[in-house]
């Protein structure tokens, strides 16, 4: 009687225990959700770790989980850095159901798209296009667009360094002088239709300011090597003549050209317009460093991606072109910005 | 259910509850052995991916090693080589997850395995192109296996990054839960000897229980109390049996005890009627006796004798025939009651003269009385039986030399009845011997009176009471002998209203 209720509680206490230990070993196998996915898609640029591109890859992430689809920003979890044409070339024998790329013009992304195409991958280009490739939809921001918003910008700075200026003595002087206007391109000229940027810009100046005398001098930043970005930002101070304004295209520029405005002391001697909305610059520009950011709907970009690909696997067919939304951010509304968390998309 | 496993034997349930106690213990080990068991398999596994991984690209390095051989050499040997590690490699490539998940290493195996496929098709593609002797394709089909090569190493290297710090935390989840199992483990084994070691001396009290209450009882009836309570048996086993059996050989010694008293109380009832018997049939000797000769007739026809010795005038005859008459009729009535010295010493006297007509007058009496002690009450027949005796063993051979000296007087409260003679004495052992009442006469005289000294030696002790109421005393042989008879003299009053009364 004693005998069977003490070993009946033994026996109790000891299957508690071993399922306890049992759902803990089985916890520490299985420690996250594991979710499949049907589709497969790759998202592959060439800094995977610039908030810009995390900002695009969430986007498209959260669009492709209601479409059972997995985007993985490619080369993620690799312990080598790898070009994007190398990635492409590893996502097609990979044999992927999709691939978002940060296209360009020359011959070996192209080939690599045609590659791609032909063995049955959609590929859609992102931010920049591969125009003469097999890829099945570009998504962007028209660069024309870009070239407009930023011609307004050239000529808002331009007014308010002429209000600032009308308080000093050589006013008039000075609003006879042409303002020197300094654009930065990417050396090898991959983002967006150099020519597509300029006029725009051109077409806003001629319709804001006809009266107006600018400048206008494109710098070709040194991408070529990691640091040289900020060497050639670094050049343009240590000119004798320093640029009224800077246009900057992309978030290293950015970056760089404020940082070198402030260790030349050259705040409010010159008007940077910046690119992208990262909570670096976003802070500048509450500082009055920067005039103003231009920001793309990042979000909104990777949505579209995922969106294009899926339409075309499923559809055999999708639209060409899918254009972003582009948001100009000054003194003015940078606040909101800041509070929000430093997500322009929202 | 108890009750069968009351009624094993003894022997059964020790064995039982020790194989018991060891088989719960050995299921329990067994238990946690599994347990442990199982943890470390698990342990084992953690790493197992990265094993596969290290197999993998060594398959994969052995891959691009023979084709490059095959390329410098284009020896048969590194052609086979070439198969065996592409066949190695095939194996182990497509046992990889083509799932595509969440997970960033699934994905990555998925990778693997599509771009090895790719890898080995090249590969493939270039032996065959260098077979054919195409220099050109076999050349740029190299170098897009090798880039294809560089990828999928780096790919199984990142992968094996991945894979080992994902492990590693697993590692440390199991390795301390693998020591809460260890210490619950001991938990248990101290719970479980606890618990067994609990359990056996429950039961094994259990079982020792009866044996102690028996052992009690058997203590208590060493110790002589037969009444001693009785432990009961509860189990059929060897206990139980010995304590019903013990209890039962009680139960018995009781009967028997009691029997044996009974037959003793029933013997004692028979040897008193058997005794009762006896004594009726001497008196019914002694009345068969008296009927033979009816006193009345006996006396009537002496006195008869006595008138007429009495007329013809021989006075002496006379006399004789009365004092014959009165002997005999004492003789008759006064043999078992209580009478006065002083009937006593007339019959002695009576005695004396029948003896001395006999014997014509050999015997010289003389007699010494106290007058006031004649009172005194004393058994009946008793002076008379010491007389004889004096007369038969003391002097019968003396002829007129004999001489018996009476002798009543007090000393203090008691008085003392003295029969002397001057015969021929008797030896110390023959005084003894009659004093315990061991003598024996040989052959009764045909002229005694029938009463011997052992008869009247016991009626004095039962009526005095005392082992020294009579004492004889003789100085050796021929010195004569005087037997002293000492009585309390408090009788003396009821003597009187006695005889008043009679």
């Amino acid at each position: 009687m004693v005998l069977s209720i003490i070993l009946l509680s033994v026996a109790a206490i000891f299957i508690v225990a071993f399922l306890y230990f049992r759902i803990n070993i089985s916890k520490a196998r299985e420690d996250e959700n594991v979710r499949l996915y049907k589709r497969y898609y790759v998202m592959i640029c060439d800094d995977i770790n610039s908030s810009f591109w995390q900002h695009v890859y969430q986007g498209a992430a959260d669009a492709a989980e209601s479409m059972d689809a997995y985007v993985e920003l490619f080369g993620h979890g690799l312990n080598e850095d790898y070009s994007p044409e190398e990635l492409m070339e590893m996502a097609i024998s990979s044999k992927v159901d999709g691939i978002m790329v940060l296209g360009n013009e020359e011959d070996e992304m192209t080939a690599l798209i045609d590659r791609s195409a032909d063995l049955g991958i959609p590929v859609v280009t992102m931010y920049s296009d591969s125009p003469s490739s097999k890829r099945c939809s570009f998504v962007g921001v028209s660069a024309f667009n870009i070239g407009r918003e930023y011609g307004r910008q050239i000529v808002n700075a331009r007014n308010e360094k002429l209000r600032i200026g009308a308080g000093t003595e050589d006013a008039d002087q000075d609003s006879a002088e042409p303002v020197a206007v300094t654009i930065f391109f990417d050396d090898n000229n991959r983002l967006y239709d150099q020519s597509v940027i300029l006029s725009g810009i051109n077409d806003a100046l001629s319709r804001e300011a006809a009266d107006a005398e600018f400048l206008i001098r494109t710098v070709a930043v040194d991408n070529s090597n990691p640091f040289s970005v900020e060497e050639s930002m670094r050049d343009v101070f240590m000119d004798e003549e320093v640029p009224d304004i800077l246009v900057c295209l992309s978030e290293l520029d950015t970056t760089c050209a404020y940082q070198a405005a402030i260790d030349h002391n050259m705040v409010g001697n010159v008007y940077i317009l910046g690119y992208y909305d990262s909570e670096k610059i976003l802070n500048a520009l509450s500082r009055n460093v920067l005039y103003s950011t231009l920001a793309v709907d990042t979000s909104e970009m990777g949505r579209y991606c995922v969106e294009a690909l899926n339409e075309y696997v499923e559809m055999g067919n999708t639209s060409q072109y899918f254009s972003t939304d582009v948001t100009i951010i000054d003194r003015g509304n940078v606040s909101s910005y800041l509070n929000s968390g430093g997500e322009a998309y929202e | 259910m108890n009750k069968k496993i009351g009624s094993l034997p003894l022997s059964a349930k020790i064995s039982g509850i020790f194989i018991s106690a060891n088989l719960f213990i050995f299921i329990v080990d067994i238990m946690l052995f599994l347990g442990i068991n199982s943890m470390s398999v698990e342990l084992e596994g953690t790493y197992l991916e990265n094993r596969h991984l290290n197999e993998l690209t060594e398959a994969l390095d052995d891959v691009q090693r023979a084709m490059t051989e095959y390329l410098d050499s284009k020896s048969t040997d590194s052609l086979s080589d070439y198969y065996i590690s592409e066949q190695r490699y095939n194996e182990l490539s497509s046992g990889l997850d083509k799932q595509v998940t969440n997970r960033a290493y699934d994905r990555m195996e998925r990778n693997i395995s599509f771009m090895s496929v790719d890898y080995l098709e090249k590969v493939a593609r270039t032996i065959e192109a260098k077979r054919g002797r195409n220099v050109e394709r076999y050349r740029v089909q190299y170098e897009e296996a090798s880039k294809l090569y560089e990828y999928i190493r780096s790919y199984i290297r990142s992968l094996n990054g991945e894979r080992f710090v994902s492990n590693s935390e697993r590692y440390a989840t199991l390795s301390e839960s693998f020591r809460k199992f260890e210490f619950f483990a001991m938990a248990v084994m101290v719970v479980v000897f606890i618990a067994s070691a609990f359990v056996i001396i429950r039961i094994t009290r259990m079982l020792i229980y009866p044996l102690q209450a028996l052992a009690r009882s058997a203590d208590e009836v060493a110790g002589g109390n037969l009444e001693a309570e009785l432990p009961k048996s509860v189990n059929n086993d060897e206990t139980g049996r010995l304590t019903a059996a013990f209890s039962k050989m009680m139960v018995s010694i009781r009967e028997y005890i009691e029997r044996l008293r009974e037959s003793m109380e029933k013997e004692r009832l028979m040897q008193e009627k058997e005794l009762m018997m006896e004594t009726h049939l001497k008196d019914a000797q002694l009345k068969y006796l008296q009927a033979q000769i009816n006193p009345h007739f006996l006396f009537n026809t002496l006195n008869a004798g006595a008138q007429l010795a009495m007329m013809e005038g021989a006075d002496r005859t006379y006399e004789y025939v009365q004092t014959v008459a009165d002997f005999f009729r004492y003789n008759v009535r006064k043999q078992d009651e209580l009478v006065s010295i002083e009937n006593e010493v007339d019959l002695v006297d009576n005695y004396i003269r029948i003896l001395n007509v006999r014997f014509s007058g050999d015997i010289h009496y003389d007699r010494q009385t106290d007058e006031r002690l004649l009172k005194v009450k004393m058994p009946g027949m008793i002076l008379q039986p010491i007389i004889e005796n004096a007369v038969n063993h003391g002097i019968r051979e003396m002829g007129d030399r004999g001489h018996i000296q009476l002798k009543v007087y007090r000393d203090e409260d008691r008085v003392f009845i003295s029969v002397k003679d001057n015969g021929k004495g008797m030896s110390r052992e023959d005084i003894d011997k009659l004093l315990c009442g061991e003598w024996k006469y040989e052959e009764k005289k045909g002229d005694s009176n029938g009463i011997g000294m052992d008869n009247v030696i016991a009626r004095l002790k039962l009526f005095s009471e005392r082992d020294d109421v009579i004492d004889i005393v003789s100085e050796g042989i021929d010195k004569g002998t005087e037997v002293i008879i000492n009585l309390p003299l408090e009788k003396e009053n009821e003597t009187d209203t006695e005889i008043k009364s009679a």
